[in-house]
């Protein structure tokens, strides 16, 4: 008769490290691939609804850009790479004088004036990455507006140019 | 019949199969799942690249689009997380007076491919604008 001791023995050890070990492998290689992958790519803003907002906004104001375009000045506000004034039309005809700024960190705020009525609306995104407006001289077109944002690791996100459309 | 203790070696044999085959399963839709997430954000650095050249090309003139760089023109630092790639313009024979003028962006040794076509209509004069 074999008299039974308890615990178990060296090879069952070796058979369980083998297969969990197996399944460890497989998840640490998963992650480390994951990650490396993450950290080569920018921060995906464009799923972020405030600010594919911002960019479809944008985008709008300046492919409706009228007679004009843009303005170096509008009140209290002077065009820069974190100023964009644009005189935009809307729906009915009329037109709009559109101040974009993106000089506070985290926000984007929209101001819409006409010169009869002042400002006429005011909307905020937050949440924002840091945009950069400059201009992107087309031959003979020297009317687009090029929008950069970069994230907190300061990679690409957002790169877009808008030109206006013919009305 | 005197129970014993302990299970068959059938009942671990069916107990390990159904937790490999768990496993297993939940591995496959994890990658499945890490592998098209990428692909989604790749493609929307893709797009933003393709969009701007789109910019570009809607003013070269009509009758220079063939002539015109066959590689993007505007600045695609935005495809730096997909190097290498190659961004290409190909313009088709002009059918009815419309050329349609095709951007691609390829990475992944080619394995990954977007693309957008626009049609460029010949007005016969100086432009919409």
């Amino acid at each position: 008769m074999v008299k039974r001791e308890r615990g178990f023995t060296l090879l069952e050890i070796v058979v369980v490290l083998a297969i969990f070990g197996t399944f460890l492998w497989i998840v640490v290689v998963l992650t480390a691939d994951m990650r490396a992958w993450e950290k080569r790519m920018p921060v995906n803003y464009m799923t972020h609804p405030q600010i594919s907002a911002v960019v479809s906004r944008l985008r709008k104001d300046v492919e409706d850009a009228g007679a004009g375009y843009y303005k170096d000045v509008y009140g209290d506000y002077h065009m820069s790479d974190k100023t964009l004034i644009v005189y935009t039309l809307q729906a009915l005809g009329t037109g709009e004088t559109v101040v974009w700024d993106f000089s506070k960190d985290g926000e984007v705020t929209r101001h819409a004036f006409t010169d009869i009525s002042g400002e006429t609306s005011k909307w905020t995104a937050h949440g924002t990455p840091t945009f950069v407006i400059t201009d992107f001289p087309i031959p003979g077109h020297p009317d687009s507006v090029r929008i950069k944002a970069y994230d907190k690791d300061g990679k690409l996100a957002i790169d877009q140019i808008f030109q206006p459309r013919a009305h | 019949m005197e129970q014993q203790r302990g299970f068959s070696l059938v009942e671990v044999l069916a107990a390990l199969l159904v937790l490999a085959i768990v496993i297993t399963t939940t591995m496959a839709m994890f990658v499945e799942r890490q592998k098209r997430m990428q692909a989604a954000n790749e493609t929307i650095l893709a797009y933003q690249a393709i969009a701007n050249e789109i910019e570009y090309r809607r003013r070269v003139p009509y009758a220079e689009l063939e002539s015109a760089q066959g590689t993007f023109v505007t600045d695609t630092a935005i495809l730096g997380p997909l190097a290498p790639f190659a961004a290409t313009v190909t313009v088709a024979p002009p059918q009815s007076n419309v050329k349609v003028v095709t951007l691609s962006v390829r990475w992944r040794n080619g394995q990954r491919v977007e693309r957008v076509s626009i049609s460029r209509v010949d007005t016969g004069g100086s432009g919409l604008w």
